[in-house]
């Protein structure tokens, strides 16, 4: 099982040694990056098998924790690994002036994230995660005009913001436990934790780590970003490094802070990211900011999803992540040819059918229409919401439902002007054929996952009830017990 | 609107942090980590410095890491930074005292560089910090002299090599059937200059990475363009 290291390792020797390949030969450099990403690919969906039922950890230079830092993969972890692997690879970036620069963020944003969701380590946690920002500023910058600056300068700033909250946290957690492992937290939570600097603890650290999944109150640089950074950039970013970010979150519910006031405080954020992000959403006159505010939406549903108490809420949380994994990048790569305004787009389903088919389709699996798998996710939270009995779970549910009426509202708004007569003479561009491929694919996959949804949905019910499993992750990773 | 959502924010910041200050009792931190490491270092790992035995040994995956950022900050920085026309006029020369006192410093400071680097395992200081002071020698002579250029191919050409020479070492050990970054080699006699098994090398491999790094980036900045 030590090949887990090689799914951060591949990518990022590969990316130290590119501008080297370069020298030597331009079509290697071209080639090697996803290739690379293919092989690590390989590797994650090989150790899959051997994942069963059982997850597995890794001493990272030979030292048991909690002393040295471990790797722990169960199949949620390796599915998100994987996810980031072929997420990066189906949205490699174009080839512009400056590919080599750009393939050397993604390799690294690729090998990143595959550490985010494998890591076991808090601080280790807090490397990757800096390392997850330092890549999308990059990335985000690539177009080089005034408007991307501005929008990096404020994610730069807002980020930065976030890993210091974050930080803080984690130096709470470490002065009351003196520990950062977070097998031997999870031991130590019951009586360490267990109060109000454990709850502080967590909310700086929800706050922080919320940044990348667009959590409420530091979500500001949300559509900025996502209106100036290429298309394929913003897609990785709401379509994979939020969910990261979001596993991250679920992995300190489960294992750490055990305490139903830190789900109250997720529930009431999250309702209110729907509530703000739809909104703004139903507002929005301009395609990308449209779907960067409903992306905010969406991930307030997850952030209320995994705020239900137990297992249901990591599974319902996950099928919401999962389908919203698929969607959002095939919407970005939609945006690709439809940025600025939504006036602009009446009657693009003329030169781009494929494309304005794409969208309805994607549009109704986001609203919820059955039998696509985004309806299957919504009831699956919204069943569990209504089962927890309570005032402030069943506003969750409301608050959902309203989002989707207007979800419904602003999207047919804009599948329905794709098919007006346009009077002027300006529809939109047809789409490249390597942007509809990647999306086709998206789509394919949307709708193989609305043929097979009963055994998909006992899978991702195993997942979950692996990963909300304390026990088994304390016992896998098994810390030394210091004196 | 903006200002009080942003003065409501602090305030609830303010109010949090007031609360955890109030509830924690000073110095009662529990190291039992730190403390751990202290009784274990000498003879797991074999690096006098124990900082080093924990940056290159029980934390050498945090170390990879933040080579990685600043190597990821240095690609996004060269990605954003402008290209200079080859028309662009450049600064002249800084005068005699500048010209030789860098000429005096650069043997110098490559020796220090190296010397801090050689003996991170030993005694405080190690890659980075030496690093540091490497990119400073090649980068002093060009402040004195800006007419004179860089090698952009050798600079990116140690910093990738050193790069993927600290990763081949740790999957090296993989090879041999351990975990990743795993330290190779006999452990030696505490203090003794070989000493620490792989440590030393990772070291240098940090230092020749930083350095090239830093000074590249610096040449980069040196060369781009001011705006009028």
């Amino acid at each position: 099982m030590n090949q887990l290291a090689l799914l951060v390792a591949l990518p990022l020797i590969t990316a130290f040694l590119l501008p080297v390949v370069n020298r030597v030969s331009t079509l290697a450099a071209r080639w090697v990056g996803p290739l690379v990403l293919l092989l690590t690919s390989a590797i994650g969906i090989s150790l899959w098998p051997q994942l069963g039922d059982s997850a597995v950890a890794v001493e990272l230079g030979g030292f048991r924790p909690p002393l040295g830092i471990s790797l722990y993969a169960d199949r949620m972890a390796l599915l998100f690994a994987l996810a980031t692997s072929i997420g990066t690879l189906l949205l490699w970036p174009s080839r512009g002036e400056e590919w080599l620069r750009q393939s050397t963020l993604a390799l690294i944003l690729a090998a990143s994230g595959s550490g985010l969701a494998l890591s076991g380590d808090l601080f280790n946690i807090y490397v990757f995660y800096e390392l997850v920002a330092v890549v999308s500023y990059g990335l985000i910058a690539a177009r080089s005009s005034a408007g991307s600056f501005a929008a990096t300068l404020r994610y730069l700033i807002v980020s930065s913001f976030g890993a210091a909250l974050a930080l803080t946290g984690i130096a709470l957690v470490y002065q009351a436990t003196g520990t950062l492992n977070l097998a031997q937290l999870s031991r130590l939570a019951p009586t360490h934790l267990n109060n109000l600097q454990g709850l502080s603890a967590f909310v700086l650290m929800l706050i922080g780590f919320g940044v990348k999944a667009e959590l409420f109150p530091v979500n500001t640089w949300v559509p900025e970003v996502y209106a100036t950074a290429p298309t394929r950039v913003s897609g990785l970013l709401a379509g994979v490094v939020s969910k990261l970010a979001l596993l991250i979150i679920v992995r300190l519910l489960v294992l750490v802070f055990n305490q139903p006031e830190a789900l109250t405080v997720m529930l009431v954020l999250g309702m209110l990211g729907v509530v703000t992000g739809e909104l703004a959403a139903w507002r929005a006159r301009d395609f990308n900011r449209m779907i960067a505010y409903s992306s905010i939406g969406q991930l307030g549903i997850m952030f209320i999803a995994f705020s239900i108490p137990g297992e249901a809420g990591v599974f319902a949380g996950l099928a919401v992540a999962l389908h919203h994994l698929v969607v959002k990048p095939a919407m970005f790569l939609l945006a690709e040819r439809w940025q600025g305004s939504l006036h602009r787009l009446a009657g693009a389903a003329r030169t781009s059918p494929l494309g304005a088919a794409l969208f309805v389709l994607l549009a109704l699996s986001l609203i919820g229409v059955p039998p696509l798998p985004g309806f299957w996710a919504k009831l699956l939270v919204m069943v569990n919401l209504m089962a927890q009995e309570n005032t402030l779970y069943m506003a969750g549910a409301w608050v959902i439902m309203g989002g989707a009426a207007l979800e419904a509202n602003y999207l047919f708004r804009v599948a329905s002007s794709f098919y007006h007569r346009s009077d002027e003479q300006s529809s939109p561009a047809a789409h490249r054929t390597r942007d509809l491929a990647t999306a086709s694919l998206l789509g394919a996959g949307l709708l193989a996952g609305a043929v097979l949804i009963m055994p998909l949905a006992d899978e991702i019910e195993g997942i979950a009830s692996q990963a909300a499993s304390k026990n088994r992750y304390v016992q896998t990773v098994n810390p030394e017990v210091l004196p | 609107m903006q200002r009080l959502s942003s003065a409501l924010f602090l305030l609830g910041l303010g109010l949090l942090i007031a609360a955890i200050f109030r509830g924690m009792e000073f110095g009662t931190a529990a190291p039992i980590v730190g403390q751990a490491i202290n009784s274990a270092a000498a003879e797991q790992v074999g690096a006098a410095n124990f900082v080093t035995a924990v940056v290159l040994g029980y934390r050498g995956f945090d170390t990879l890491l933040e080579l990685t950022i600043l190597f990821t900050a240095a690609t996004a920085g060269g990605l954003v930074l402008g290209k200079r026309s080859p028309t662009a006029k450049r600064d002249p020369d800084a005068g005699f005292i500048l010209q030789a006192g860098a000429d005096l410093l650069f043997p110098l400071l490559v020796i220090v560089g190296l010397y801090i680097i050689l003996h991170g395992h030993l005694t405080p200081g190690g890659g980075f910090q030496g690093g540091v002071i490497l990119a400073s020698a090649f980068f002093i002579p060009i402040l004195a002299r800006p007419g004179t250029r860089m090698s952009h191919a050798a600079v990116s050409t140690i910093e990738g090599l050193a790069g993927a020479s600290f990763i081949f070492i740790g999957l090296l050990a993989m090879f041999g059937g351990e975990a990743f970054l795993t330290p190779l080699m006999d452990r030696g006699e505490l203090g003794a200059l070989l000493s620490a098994g792989s440590l030393p090398l990772l070291y240098l491999a940090v230092g020749l990475k930083v350095g090239s790094e830093l000074a590249g980036l610096l040449t980069h900045l040196s060369e781009s363009e001011a705006v009028d």
